[in-house]
């Protein structure tokens, strides 16, 4: 049985599941049944050291950089391959792969073009971020963010990092003025 | 206070100093626009459906039952309502705050507008909203109150549908009434049908306000009935509690197919075509087809995916719709080969109606209605905590909902 955590909850994952390695984390929203403009959403990852930046652009795993942080983090854009099923959006993560420099993976989700089309998180509806073990797909921890989104525009929906030799993940469910790019500006990435 | 589109918040931080106000007003204003704007109150159940008409206040039907929402409209603003949510029945659990233009405009097209809170007739808190907001809907949900962990919120919604009203209805799960008669019924009546089953007879009118309300007096079609039989069904099968279903069942069968027969599987980790149910055997159905449940080498593992299979190579060829009723208590794993096995079956005359009873864990059988990749939507699913635990009138209208939409999406396709 998964855990369910709240907003600011983390969960040791090496614990949880004894020699973890490769992880999928799945991001989800409900397709909405209204009309008026189309939503647009975005998944990306940011691999970051200890003080919050990025070494370079190339760890910012996005829909344009689908593979980032030397190899161990891939974005598999929309989910074609039936890995995380049910997830709109699904990164790959090898944690044995990145880089001993690189101490948190930030995953985050941006409405595309918000602004113009006036919308926000509190329209999206049932939004979640998993994190399933890819050898067997037995789902580690999830995070509902629901209530907790609401006028943003950028999200950032959780986070794994190290501790010692485990990871945590950690639910965020914190919102981000401004569109994909400012965010990732705030993590030290040229845009 | 104001309130931006897309915010969600505390309903008692709206009203601050008021916070233990039991009773407010919502007002609402739209301005700028050539044709009428109608507003509405609809209270919703927890599956965000109106299943009580009676919890849709306007100006047609200004009060709910309970008096917890009724029209009252504050100085200044078009249309508005009193509420007292601790009048509201346990079973509301969101009232959503409407407005729809009758006539050719959009909202795309109305200046500016609001929805605001008063108590004691001083606005407390507002969402302030404009044509820009929107663009061809023609009817749209402004803002809507919902309960989350006992307390109540309210969330500037704001999104709507291009069909106006009756998208807005049909989105609420509610009816609208067709401009056509509908045609004299050339079947016989399933009271009339039922008359030789008196165990029966009682669901026959139940069965048929359901038939009625989804239009399908007219429509024939084969039923079938696949039971989960896995090790976790056992009290439920011991406790008669699937032969129950059964028994609920079989009018539908009764009156959809002409032969009368409900189809039934069973499986577990193996899979079994039993008789059909019909009215002379359905007595005592589960403890003496095949000689009872208990020889019926069940009770095993789950494989959904082989019983489906069986299912589809029976009814591929069919030339009528085939409805099937899918019980399943959860722990579905088989995820891909289920979504590979339904996607396929999309362009086959077969609707697939789950129904998650009593378990967990519903895998890929809770995203079936939102799956991509198929030609029409070919499935349902709904879960309950127990198949027994909701009225008959309420099982028929759930399980008859999904299909005429189906039907329907289903003969423009070509596959009927």
């Amino acid at each position: 049985m998964a855990i369910s955590l709240s907003k600011g909850g983390n969960v040791n994952l090496s614990k949880e599941a004894p020699g973890l390695n490769k992880i999928i984390v799945g991001l989800g929203w409900d397709a909405r049944a209204t009309d008026g403009a189309a939503f647009d959403l975005d998944a990306s990852a940011f691999l970051v050291k200890l003080d919050g930046k990025v070494r370079s652009d190339s760890d910012f795993c996005f829909y344009n950089n689908k593979v980032a942080g030397d190899g161990s983090v891939q974005h598999q854009g929309d989910n074609l391959t039936g890995a995380g099923e049910g997830d709109d959006e699904v990164v790959k993560v090898e944690l044995s792969k990145i880089p001993s420099d690189l101490d948190k993976v930030v995953f985050s989700v941006t409405i595309n073009d918000a602004e113009a089309r006036r919308q926000s998180f509190g329209q999206v509806s049932h939004a979640y971020i998993r994190i399933v073990n890819e050898e067997g797909g037995a789902e580690i921890a999830r995070y509902d963010l629901s209530e907790d989104a609401s006028t943003e525009t950028a999200m950032i929906f959780g986070e794994i990092y190290r501790v010692g030799t485990d990871w945590k993940f950690k639910a965020v469910g914190q919102g981000f003025a401004g569109g994909l790019g400012p965010l990732a500006i705030s993590f030290g990435v040229n845009v | 206070m104001n309130i931006f589109k897309g915010q969600r918040i505390a309903l008692a931080s709206l009203f601050e100093n008021n916070a233990q106000a039991d009773r407010f007003q919502v007002g609402l204003s739209i301005s700028g626009n050539k044709e009428a704007i109608d507003f509405a109150c609809f209270g919703l159940d927890s599956q965000q459906k109106l299943s009580d008409d009676a919890y849709m206040t306007f100006f047609n039907q200004p009060k709910t039952p309970c008096g917890a929402v009724e029209l009252s409209t504050p100085v200044g603003d078009t249309l508005g309502f009193s509420c007292q949510l601790a009048k509201l029945p346990a079973k509301i659990d969101k009232l959503v705050f409407t407005a729809a233009i009758d006539g050719s405009t959009s909202m795309g097209q109305i200046k500016d507008g609001y929805l605001r809170f008063l108590i004691g007739n001083q606005e407390v808190a507002r969402f302030a909203f404009s044509g820009k907001d929107f663009q061809d809907e023609k009817a749209v949900m402004l803002g809507e109150l919902y309960r989350k962990d006992g307390a109540w919120r309210f969330s500037a919604v704001c999104q709507g549908f291009n069909g106006g009203m009756a998208a807005l209805v049909k989105h609420f799960g509610g009816e609208v009434a067709e401009e056509t008669p509908s045609p004299v019924s050339t079947k016989l009546s399933l009271e009339k049908k039922l008359a030789s089953a008196p165990k029966l007879i009682n669901l026959a009118k139940k069965a048929t306000v359901s038939l009625e309300k989804y239009q399908l007096q007219e429509t024939v079609a084969r039923i079938s009935l696949v039971l989960d039989a896995s090790g976790s069904m056992m009290t439920q099968y011991r406790t008669g509690k699937v032969q129950e279903v059964i028994e609920r069942l079989l009018p539908l069968a009764v009156h959809f197919d002409d032969d009368g027969e409900l189809d039934v599987w069973a499986f577990s980790s193996n899979v079994l075509a039993l008789p059909a149910a019909t009215l002379n055997n359905y007595a005592d159905f589960i403890n003496t087809a095949d000689d009872g449940w208990r020889n019926w080498g069940m009770m095993s593992i789950n494989n959904e995916p082989k019983v489906i299979k069986q299912v589809i190579e029976l009814y591929q060829k069919t030339l009528l719709p085939v409805l099937v009723i899918f019980i399943s208590d959860g722990g579905v794993s088989r995820n891909k080969e289920i979504k590979d096995l339904l996607t396929g079956a999309a362009c086959l005359p077969i609707f697939w109606q789950f129904i998650g009873i009593g378990g967990r864990n519903y895998g890929v059988l809770e995203q079936l209605d939102t799956m991509a990749g198929r030609v029409v939507d070919n499935c349902g699913f709904f879960a309950l905590d127990d198949l027994n635990s909701i009225s008959e009138q309420e099982l028929y209208d759930r399980l008859l909902s999904e299909f005429p939409l189906w039907l329907k999406a289903a003969k423009n396709k070509h596959i009927l």
